[in-house]
């Protein structure tokens, strides 16, 4: 086994280091002249297993402004200065405090969940979101005070039940499937199948199936909210375009009562499809935000990640939470004595 | 040994991860950060499950008594993808574990960090004797 | 054994147990199973023959009490093994509590067929994935050569193949935790499932299934329904997401006293 563990390690470290950039991410707009194969039914072909995990974090990091792209030389830099982190992560062991909250883990490494094992994508972009800015714009009025009284509600009752914990946590949905589909820290994996007159993109995590119509029905009526909202397509080309209404106002972004989302998938090469998307809502953000990343051919393929069903975890926090009141109402009763 | 943050951003900022790493489970408010625990026993169960995977683990006290003790890693899906399979972890494996106890006090921790006796990272350093990890599956 | 896509197009096979119906074809030349799906029966509750019964929350009255139903069976016996037969009695007795699909755990094949809920089968040249609308369960049958399961899951592990109209799922590496519906039937990990999914004519499929669990059965045994097309305009899958709706159940025991 350990040659198979160590040379998925270094097919990964040889992805991250000859991987070039994508050359979309220069010039979006530009039309590619490579022609993506066709389903029988005559549809562009997005089907396979990818992967959307990356290096490139959401919003830009401070302090580079405007700065979009990093030119080849940054790029290179940093390709190496990652091999080489994570070439002495693996020898020194991956590094958190023992006794603090960050230590209290599994190390990923041992799961082939950690980045030295996962599929990254590299590319000369700054950030997933574009523009000047490569920020999520600031919060509207209503949607800051939104936020304020149900942040004031729930302070203190972080731990109460189940239905207090996030989303997440109770296997109910994944911020980062949204859509727009952004990376999870491991198994950012996904699927798409296509048939005549649908699009389906499985996403790993959880076992999320998202239908998406190409017959140009309507959306669904406004009274049924979705936690993955409703999806639509159309092509345009190449291009399969998405349109999601419908979202509740806990998911994707807690908050937002009007989320409208819109993806566009364009397979660019063999093994690559250009992910970009727009998200607004006009009552959350003061404007709408784009952002692109590249979703990659995964060697290998979607296992079942079945979470409610053995989710122990939740039960086991609400029981740690249970366990560390009664201690601290023992402390405060010691104390008054 | 040297510690390092892990993930931690590094000069051009291409490095922090997309998204927060532990941003769907505080393992934290599960297990105690303050409760390190070192175990040694045998496995007697390797449950594949998600969202985290559980191995079931007879330890045996100084009295000379066998307590169960159920230790929690990470998803099996990865796992399966670089070729491992269920009985990659058989019963009868002897395990070393290094993580933090339940805050509940119960028999269960987290293993930050799983060694077979010779001293191999769990699924790293080398399969566990009797494990069936090449099964022809592609990687 | 993956027979010869050729022999779809020689003369009607004679183990067809329908008329000659010949579905149309998708682009790539196989019978097209592609649409929304739900069966119209009372399977969930029980595979067998049974009559009407009293629910299991007595303020629910008559929206739900146990409804009556035809059995799915073929020979309207399931053929569990003695100390089988005594546990299906005991999950039977309490399957309030035991039942996963209370739990809104994933359901399994066959189960996942004939829920009360629809499905949709997508079908790719590569592959056919089926999303059914309860728990968001999904399952993608792999339409090439055969491939083995690393562990068991909930949905299994589903190689397929044609013979003639009739599309062949052979499922295995299920785990033992889940039904076959209400009354508590039930397996073990040792489970063995065939799936014979065949058009009917342009809205109903036949559908057959072949159970086979030498643990608990002392034979094969087999269940067949119609499925039938949801045709409505713009009929689609909704989102069924029910684990908060079993939270109360599972974990309502540690909640903090005094909260809700």
């Amino acid at each position: 086994m350990r040659h198979l563990v160590e040379s998925a390690f270094t097919a990964t470290i040889l992805t991250l280091l000859f991987a070039p950039a994508s050359s979309f991410a220069q010039a979006p707009a530009t039309k590619k002249a490579w022609t993506p194969p066709r389903t029988p039914d005559g549809q562009p072909d997005l089907q396979g297993v990818w992967t959307n995990n990356t290096v490139t974090p959401l919003e830009r990091p401070k302090g580079l402004g405007a700065k979009e792209f990093y030119n080849e030389s940054e790029l290179a830099a940093a390709i190496e200065k990652e091999r080489k982190r994570l070439g002495q992560a693996e020898e020194e062991g991956r590094g958190t405090e023992p006794g603090t909250a960050a230590d209290v883990h599994y190390d990923f490494s041992q799961f082939g969940l950690d980045r030295a094992q996962a599929n990254l994508a590299w590319n000369r972009r700054t950030s997933i979101i574009v523009g000047p800015e490569g920020l999520i714009p600031p919060l509207t009025p209503e949607a800051l005070k939104r936020r304020a009284e149900r942040r004031a509600r729930v302070k203190g009752h972080e731990f109460d039940g189940a239905e207090s914990l996030s989303l997440s946590a109770r296997c109910i949905a994944r911020p980062n499937v949204g859509p727009p589909l952004l990376p999870a820290a491991y198994n950012s994996n996904l699927q798409i199948v296509q048939a005549a007159g649908y699009v389906v993109i499985e996403s790993e995590m959880i076992h999320d199936a998202r239908m998406i119509p190409t017959d140009g029905r309507p959306h669904l009526d406004k009274n049924i909210k979705q936690w993955m909202g409703d999806s639509v397509g159309h092509w345009e080309g190449n291009t399969l375009v998405v349109d999601t209404t419908n979202f509740t106002e806990l998911n994707p972004y807690v908050d937002a009562q009007n989320l409208h989302v819109v993806e566009r998938l364009t397979r660019v090469d063999a093994d690559t499809v250009l992910y970009q998307f727009t998200v607004e809502d006009p009552g959350m953000w003061t404007k709408p935000w784009s952002g692109e990343l590249a979703m990659t051919r995964l060697q290998g393929q979607i296992y079942e990640y079945a979470c409610h069903e053995a989710n122990y975890g939740l039960a086991n926090t609400l029981s740690g939470a249970r366990a560390t009141e009664a201690e601290a109402a023992k402390n405060a009763a010691a104390g008054r004595k | 040994m040297k510690r390092r943050q892990f993930a931690v951003a590094l000069g051009a900022g291409l490095l922090l991860p997309a998204l927060p790493v532990w941003a769907h489970h505080a393992f934290a408010a599960e297990f105690d950060q303050n409760k390190p625990i070192k175990l040694r026993g045998i496995v007697t169960k390797w449950e594949v499950t998600n969202p985290h995977s559980w191995i079931h683990m007879d330890v045996k006290g100084d009295d000379g008594h066998v307590v169960p003790w159920l230790v929690e890693g990470g998803s099996p899906n990865s796992l399966y993808r670089l070729g491992f399979t269920k009985d990659a972890l058989p019963a009868g494996t002897e395990i070393l574990l290094e993580g933090y106890r339940a805050k509940d006090g119960s028999n269960r921790a987290v293993g930050k960090n799983i060694t077979l006796p010779d001293g191999k990272r769990l699924f790293l350093g080398g399969s566990a004797p009797g494990a069936n990890g090449d099964d022809g599956a592609k990687k | 054994m993956v027979l010869a896509g050729v022999l779809s197009m020689a003369a009607m096979p004679a183990w067809s147990q329908t008329s000659a119906y010949r579905a149309p074809r998708t682009a790539d030349g196989k019978p097209n199973l592609n649409g929304i799906w739900q069966a119209n029966n009372t399977a969930d509750w029980n595979l067998q023959g049974h009559a009407a019964g009293q629910g299991p929350v007595a303020e629910l009255g008559a929206v739900f009490a146990i409804p009556p139903g035809l059995s799915v069976v073929e020979g309207d016996e399931i053929p569990y093994l003695p100390a089988a037969a005594v546990k299906q009695k005991e999950n039977r007795a309490n399957w309030v509590k035991m039942d996963p699909e209370v739990k809104c755990f994933l359901p399994g094949v066959p189960r996942a067929t004939y829920l009360p809920y629809p499905f949709q089968i997508v079908q790719s040249r590569e592959n056919i994935m089926i999303a059914y609308e309860y728990a968001g369960a999904v399952r993608v049958i792999n339409m090439g050569a055969p491939t083995k399961a690393p562990a068991d899951s909930w949905m299994g592990w589903s190689n397929g193949h044609w013979e003639g109209e009739t599309l062949v799922v052979d499922v295995t590496s299920q785990n033992e935790d889940t039904w076959f519906d209400r009354a508590g039937d039930f397996h073990s990990d040792a489970l063995h499932v065939v799936e014979r999914y065949t058009p009917r004519n342009a809205d109903i499929l036949n559908y057959e299934a072949t159970i086979e669990d030498t643990k608990v059965f002392s034979r094969p045994w087999k269940i067949s329904m119609p499925l039938y097309r949801r045709v409505e305009k713009n009929a689609r899958l909704l989102e069924y997401k029910c684990p908060e709706f079993t939270e109360e159940i599972l974990y309502g025991h540690l909640r903090k006293k005094g909260s809700k």
